[in-house]
C-alpha cells in the first residue's frame, strides 16, 4: 500500500494568487458563467442602485407604454409600473429562493446519500428505496402541494423547494459513495481505527467536492425554473410582488396589446438559467479535463 | 425466470405502497401542522358556528392520532372526502380529467418522438461538423428554457400575431397543437442531446468498428448498428422522464387552460379544496407509478441484456 492515505484534495487558505492561477486555468466556459452569475448576485444583492424608478410605484397614467430609451425601457405594465426596475428586483426573489433551495437540498441530498452508501445492511435498502421513490416523483406536484399549505414567504418557498430537490442530489452522492468507500485511502483508515464519521468528513466529503459543485449548478438552474414556475401557477410569492414568474402571470392578460410586458421577465429568466446550466456544465469540463489529467 | 419475475413485481407493488402511505401521510401532517383544518376547509368569511360543524362533521375535534386512523382507512377505500368546491366525490371528478391530461402528454411523446429522434441522429452521426455545433448550441440553450416561457412565445407568434391556432381549452385538433408543442420542448432538448452522445457512443464500440472493416457502408452503420442502441437507451429517458413531463403538463394546461390533472390541482389548490389535492396527488403517484413498471417490461422485453438482470 503506497502512501494513499492522505485525501485526495487539500483544502488550502484562500489567496488571491492561487485563485487566479486557477481562474486562468479553468475552461472558458466556466470562466464566462462564473463571473457572470457573480455579477448577477452583485444585482441581486444591491439592487436598488439599479432601479430606474421604484419598481412598487404604479402610475395608472403611464400604463401599458411600449419600450422606449427616454421613458421605460422595456415599457410598463398594466399598473403603470416599470417592467426593467420589477425585473431587477425580481432577482433576489429568484436567485435568493434557488440558493436557499440548493443549500437545504444538498444538505439532505448528501446526508441521505452518504448514510445510503455507507450502511451496508437494511439501512441501505431502505434509503436507496427513499431516493429510489423521490426521484421518480414529479417535484413540481410535491412543490405546489406544500406551498398550499405552509404559505408563500420567501422562506417558505426556499424551504419547499429545498425539501423536494433532494433526490437526485442523494442519488448522485450515493451512487459515488459506494465507489469512494471501497478506495484505498479509505479501507486503509478503517483499519486504522478511524471513525466512520471522521472518514467521512476527511475523505468522502472532499472527494465528493467536485461532483457536488456540477450537480448544485444544475438543481441550482432547475430550481429557478420551479421558483419562476409557482409564481407564474399564482402559487408561489404573493400577487404583485416583483418576481419573473408573476410578471410573466400578469402578462398573459396582455399578450395583444402589451407583448413586451413578456420579453422583459422571459429574457431575464433564459439568461440566468442559461448561466447556471453553462456553469454546471463548465465545472464538469474542469473535473474531466483532471481526471485526465490524473490518470496520464 | 416467471418466479423472479414475480418477485420483482411484488417489490415494485411494495414501493407503490409505501409511495402512497408518505404521501397520504404528508398531507395529512401538512394540513393539521398548518393551523386548524376546519378554518382552512371553511373558508374565508365563515361564521363560528359553520366552523364548529365542519370540525365535527369531519372529525377534528378527535384526538390526532384517531383521526389519523379514520384518513387512513378512508384513503385504503378510496375515499377522500367530497370536493368543496362541487360537492362530487373528490376521486371520481379527478380521475374524469385523467384522459385529458393523458391524451396531452401521449401526443406530446409523439410529438418528441418525431422531432428529437432525427436532430439526435444527425447531430451524432458527425459531431464535430460545424453547422452541427451550431445547432447543438441551441439545443442547450432550449435546454435551458423553461415551458411557461416557450408557451407565451409560442402563444404570442401563432395566436396573437399569425391567428393561425387557437391557444385556449381542449376543442379540438387545431387547439391540441400549441400545447403539445409546448410540452413536448421541454423534453425534446434533453431526448436530441442523450440519442446524439449515444449515437457517438456506439461509433466507437468494437462491434461498430468491425462492422466498417467488413465494409458496411455508412446508412447501413447507422441505421444497423448505431441506431438500436442509441434508442434503446433513448426510451429509456422518456420512461424515466415521465415524472418530469408531467411536472411539465401542470403548467402546460394551466397557460392553455387545458382540461386535466395540472389545471385542476391548481384550481384546488387556489380554493383550498384538499379533498381534491388528495385525490390528485394520489392519482398523479399511481400514474408514475404504472408508466414506469410498463417501461421496465418494455426494455426487458426490448433489450435481451436486461432479461437476464433482476428487477
Amino acid at each position: 500500500m503506497s502512501a494513499e492515505a492522505k485525501p485526495t484534495e487539500v483544502v488550502m487558505p484562500f489567496s488571491r494568487k492561487k485563485f487566479a492561477k486557477k481562474y486562468n486555468r479553468s475552461p472558458l466556459t466556466l470562466r464566462i458563467s462564473s463571473t457572470f452569475l457573480g455579477l448577477l448576485f452583485i444585482v441581486a444583492i444591491f439592487q436598488p442602485l439599479f432601479y430606474r424608478v421604484d419598481p412598487f410605484l404604479a402610475d395608472l397614467g403611464l400604463r401599458l407604454q411600449s419600450p422606449s430609451l427616454g421613458g421605460a425601457w422595456l415599457g410598463t405594465d398594466g399598473l403603470g409600473q416599470d417592467v426593467f426596475s420589477r425585473v431587477i428586483a425580481g432577482f433576489r426573489w429568484s436567485l435568493g429562493i434557488a440558493s436557499v433551495g440548493t443549500i437545504l437540498g444538498g444538505f439532505i441530498g448528501i446526508t441521505l446519500g452518504i448514510s445510503a452508501a455507507w450502511n451496508r445492511n437494511r439501512v441501505r435498502i431502505v434509503l436507496s428505496r427513499i431516493i429510489d421513490i423521490g426521484i421518480s416523483f414529479p417535484y413540481l406536484i410535491i412543490a405546489v402541494t406544500i406551498v398550499s399549505v405552509v404559505g408563500r414567504g420567501f422562506w417558505a418557498l426556499g424551504l419547499t423547494l429545498g425539501l423536494v430537490c433532494w433526490p437526485t442530489i442523494a442519488r448522485v452522492v450515493y451512487a459515488e459513495t459506494l465507489t469512494l468507500r471501497e478506495r484505498e485511502y479509505v479501507t486503509a483508515a478503517r483499519l486504522f481505527g478511524v471513525t466512520a464519521f471522521r472518514s467521512i468528513f476527511t475523505h468522502i466529503l472532499p472527494a465528493l467536492r467536485p461532483t457536488l459543485q456540477v450537480i448544485a449548478a444544475f438543481v441550482f438552474a432547475d430550481l429557478l425554473i420551479a421558483e419562476s414556475g409557482l409564481s407564474f401557477l399564482g402559487l408561489g410569492a404573493p400577487l404583485g410582488t416583483p418576481t419573473w414568474g408573476n410578471m410573466l402571470n400578469e402578462s398573459r392578460t396582455y399578450l395583444a396589446t402589451a407583448p413586451w410586458m413578456m420579453l422583459g421577465p422571459a429574457v431575464a429568466i433564459v439568461l440566468t438559467i442559461f448561466t447556471a446550466n453553462l456553469l454546471g456544465e463548465g465545472l464538469n469540463a474542469r473535473e474531466q479535463a483532471r481526471s485526465t489529467r490524473v490518470s496520464q | 425466470m416467471l418466479n423472479r419475475r414475480g418477485k420483482a413485481l411484488w417489490s415494485r407493488i411494495i414501493q407503490l405502497l409505501i409511495l402512497l402511505w408518505s404521501v397520504s401521510t404528508v398531507l395529512f401532517l401538512l394540513l393539521r401542522l398548518s393551523g386548524d383544518p376546519a378554518l382552512i376547509l371553511a373558508g374565508e368569511g365563515a361564521t363560528p358556528e359553520i366552523i364548529e360543524a365542519i370540525r365535527i362533521a369531519n372529525g377534528f375535534d378527535k384526538p390526532l392520532i384517531t383521526q389519523y386512523f379514520v384518513f387512513i382507512r378512508d384513503v385504503i377505500n378510496l375515499d377522500f372526502g367530497n370536493s368543496l368546491v362541487n360537492s362530487q366525490p373528490a376521486l371520481s371528478f379527478v380521475l374524469q380529467y385523467l384522459p385529458s391530461t393523458l391524451k396531452l402528454t401521449f401526443l406530446a411523446i409523439v410529438f418528441n418522438t418525431i422531432v428529437a429522434i432525427p436532430a439526435g441522429i444527425w447531430l451524432g452521426a458527425k459531431p464535430n461538423q460545424r453547422k452541427r455545433r451550431v445547432l447543438s448550441t441551441i439545443v442547450s440553450v432550449a435546454q435551458g428554457t423553461p415551458s411557461y416561457v416557450i408557451g407565451l412565445v409560442l402563444i404570442q407568434i401563432f395566436a396573437v400575431w399569425l391567428g393561425w391556432l387557437p391557444s385556449i381549452a381542449n376543442t379540438g385538433p387545431g387547439a391540441w397543437i400549441l400545447p403539445t408543442a409546448t410540452l413536448a420542448f421541454a423534453l425534446a432538448p434533453n431526448l436530441i442531446r442523450v440519442l446524439a452522445a449515444n449515437v457517438e457512443d456506439t461509433t466507437r464500440q468494437d462491434y461498430y468498428r468491425t462492422a466498417k472493416a467488413n465494409g458496411a457502408n455508412p446508412t447501413e452503420l447507422l441505421i444497423k448498428h448505431s441506431l438500436p442502441n442509441a434508442l434503446l437507451s433513448a426510451t429509456s429517458l422518456l420512461g424515466a422522464q415521465f415524472a418530469f413531463l408531467l411536472s411539465g403538463a401542470l403548467i402546460t394546461e394551466f397557460i392553455f387552460a387545458w382540461p386535466g390533472l395540472g389545471l385542476i390541482l391548481v384550481q384546488s389548490i387556489t380554493n383550498l379544496d384538499f379533498p381534491t389535492v388528495q385525490a390528485t396527488v394520489f392519482v398523479v403517484a399511481c400514474l408514475v407509478f404504472f408508466v414506469n413498471l410498463v417501461m421496465d417490461q418494455v426494455f426487458r422485453l426490448a433489450d435481451p441484456r436486461l432479461r437476464k438482470s433482476q428487477l
